[in-house]
């Protein structure tokens, strides 16, 4: 077989230098095929560039370079060199030696087109060009063709290609598609990237709709995790005159950027409409008629709203179809918050002028949860969703936390959890921030807290009563501690809250060899013990002295104590048991 | 805390049950101001009474106060061991006329 020279532009191709010149010839065109994709942002320049590069290096009288439209089911001639200038020409890909090419993804080399019934003649008709033999080889990536390179009549020698051309011609049309697949990649990649950078515009706008977290102290705190770089669940809370905290949390149905946008809007009309209403049922009635006439169909919004009263821990909530809110009172109860009425911007003029209903609720030292069903339906490593119950436990195990550095610890957990929903979560309490706990030398017998309201004293007084008995406190005994530390509880009712607030308490009981020692804690400003101890005339028996009076005939020992961290009260009773 | 409150011979009779605590004390007040403001002798049965507490007792010093200044009487009936030992505490078990039983009461005053 006669060897092939190397292509020398615009000349006649010159005998054989050898092998080694052609291979070295072939593999610079390798390198400069490669080298020009990188480059070029235009691939149809770099297409014909790499085209015109092949033709010249295997000595052919014409080439086309052809890719696949998947979606049309043709190939399309993108690049063409030779007197036959085809380029935009399009074949249906069952046609033309081409067609077969790129459908089996097999080289074709055919010496005698008029003895293969595939040739399409009608090329040769349109370009005048007689064609005598031709080398295709399928441009493969992946075992997928995605175009291929053919090239027409071998200029000199006997007109035919060898063998060897096929193989070169076959290495430089994969390393074609090698470096066409590349650049659409980057292509894709810079699209992508463009996208990602909109998007994340999107983001920060979002997250400049969330408020900034309130100082040490603040009762409310929430955080905001994306499933993706935007979200479809916001929150808000703005403070307004009178010691009124306005608060909100809203789940917009699907995600993506239409959610994102809906948000946006539901959370611009919240903050706005919160400024002037107060009644949160009125301001999601005006909300959802709002969002129902002008929301794109199919698309809703789940929203809880409500206002906290700084100076009495009362919470006024309304809930359109909102995921229940959970409500952990200072016992560690939890009570759920169930709403029946229909989520916003479904249908307008459905609710009356009252808007939503509204449900009331006094925190006293309990705290009040709102989140995102992506909480609940995030998955724990057993594969089962976290539910209530597993939210619940995450609550509880942060729950001596400030209401901050609880919600950003549960949400944490969560974050690590599987989970394929925006999740967001809102923690309000009027509980004193920081509370630390208290340690006891002796046998914890019970730790019992309860909100200091008239109402809860019969429940701390049932469980003293029953640790008492675990313990085989003599009844009578039992009975008297218990009167005492019911008056002590309700000292810091009337004296500590001063009946305004109902503010956590708590009862720790503690056995310490023959002695019972009773810590009673509070949360209110300090209070002058002396205001407690007045007054036992009988003329004229106030209750809060006469209580006093049963505590310190009762008990061995009554005396306030400095509490941890200076915090509230701490009051300290004593009784032996012997 | 439940009450009933019935007459017997122009005297009112007022039996108190469960908690005198400090959630019930003022509705034990307000039966109480109003059973003293009604009748000259008023007989409070704390038989069934399982707590009470101080603001319970200030509650019967109130009415009992009251009732001497309009020149009744106001007696306790059938007092449960519970509540004596509040009363003994409070040393107003000799403030307050006391009576074993509800016959005793009427028959002292008869």
């Amino acid at each position: 077989m006669t060897a092939k020279p190397p292509f020398k532009p615009e000349s006649v191709p010159v005998p054989a230098k050898g092998q080694a010149d052609e291979l070295s010839g072939a593999l610079g065109l390798l390198a400069e095929m490669t080298r020009r994709f990188a480059d070029s942002v235009e691939f149809t320049a770099a297409l014909a560039a790499a085209l015109d590069s092949i033709v010249s290096q295997l000595g052919a009288q014409a080439g086309s370079l052809w890719l696949v439209d998947e979606e049309a089911s043709e190939i399309v001639c993108e690049a063409s060199v030779g007197p036959m200038r085809i380029t935009g020409l399009r074949l249906p890909l069952e046609k033309g030696i081409v067609g077969r090419c790129v459908r089996d993804n097999k080289c074709q080399s055919v010496l005698d087109v008029g003895q293969d019934a595939a040739f399409a003649k009608s090329v040769d008709q349109d370009s005048g060009m007689v064609t005598r033999s031709l080398l295709c080889a399928p441009m493969s990536v992946a075992d997928r063709s995605i175009g291929a390179i053919e090239l027409i009549n071998r200029l000199g020698g006997d007109g035919c290609f060898s063998a060897r051309d096929l193989n070169i011609l076959e290495v430089l049309a994969s390393s074609a598609s090698l470096a066409l697949t590349n650049a659409r990649m980057a292509t894709a990649a810079a699209e992508h990237r463009r996208v990602q950078r909109e998007l994340e515009l999107a983001a920060e706008i979002q997250r400049a709709l969330l408020p900034e977290p309130g100082g040490s102290g603040f009762p409310i705190h929430a955080v905001n995790v994306p499933a993706r770089t935007v979200s479809g669940d916001f929150f808000d809370f703005l403070e307004l005159p009178g010691g009124r905290i306005a608060f909100c949390l809203g789940d917009v149905s699907g995600k993506g950027m239409n959610a994102a946008m809906l948000m946006a809007k539901t959370a611009s009309l919240y903050r706005c409409l919160s400024k002037t209403m107060e009644s949160p049922g009125q301001l999601l009635g005006l909300l959802n008629d709002e969002l129902a006439d002008t929301a794109s169909r199919g698309m809703f919004v789940t929203m809880a709203a409500g206002v906290y009263y700084s100076d009495t821990g009362r919470v006024v909530l309304a809930n359109a179809g909102h995921e229940p809110p959970l409500y952990r009172d200072v016992q560690g109860t939890y009570h759920s918050l169930e709403a029946l009425e229909p989520p916003l911007g479904i249908a307008s003029g459905i609710l009356p002028p009252e808007g939503y209903p509204e449900t009331e609720l006094l925190l006293a030292g309990g705290s009040l949860f709102i989140f995102s069903d992506g909480l609940t339906e995030a998955l724990t490593g057993t594969g089962e969703q976290l539910g209530s119950g597993g939210l619940k436990s995450l609550f509880e195990e942060f729950g001596d936390e400030s209401i901050r550095a609880g919600v950003e610890g549960v949400m944490e957990r969560i974050g690590n959890l599987e989970h394929r929903d925006d999740l967001t979560l809102l923690g309000i309490t009027d509980r004193p921030p920081g509370r630390i706990a208290l340690e006891f030398s002796g046998e914890l017998l019970l730790k019992y807290r309860f909100a200091a309201v008239a109402k809860d004293l019969r429940g701390m007084r049932r469980a003293l009563r029953k640790a008492l008995e675990r313990i085989g406190c003599e009844s009578l005994l039992a009975a008297d501690i218990v009167s005492a530390v019911d008056e002590a509880s309700q000292n810091v009712i009337r004296h500590a809250y001063q009946q305004e607030s109902a503010g956590p308490v708590e009862l720790a009981v503690e056995r310490q060899g023959e002695i019972l020692v009773f810590w009673l804690r509070d949360f209110a400003s300090p209070v002058d013990p002396a205001v407690i101890d007045a007054g036992r005339d009988f003329a004229n028996v106030r209750p809060g002295g006469l209580g006093t009076r049963f505590m310190k005939e009762l008990m061995d020992e009554v005396a306030f104590v400095e509490p941890p961290g200076g915090q509230g009260n701490l009051l300290k009773m004593v009784k032996r048991l012997s | 805390m439940q009450h009933e409150v019935r007459e017997e011979d122009g005297a009112v009779l007022v039996a108190f049950s469960g908690e005198i605590d400090l959630e019930h004390s003022p509705k034990a007040r307000e039966v109480l101001l109003e059973c003293v403001g009604g009748a000259a002798s008023v007989f409070v049965d704390l038989s069934r009474v399982e707590y009470i507490d101080s603001s319970g007792v200030a509650s019967l010093v109130e009415a009992l106060q009251q009732t001497r200044s309009r020149g009744g009487q106001l007696a306790l009936v059938s007092v449960s061991a519970s509540a004596l030992r509040v009363l003994e505490l409070a040393r107003l078990d000799k403030v307050f006329t006391i009576h074993e039983s509800l016959a005793e009461a009427l028959g002292g005053e008869a």
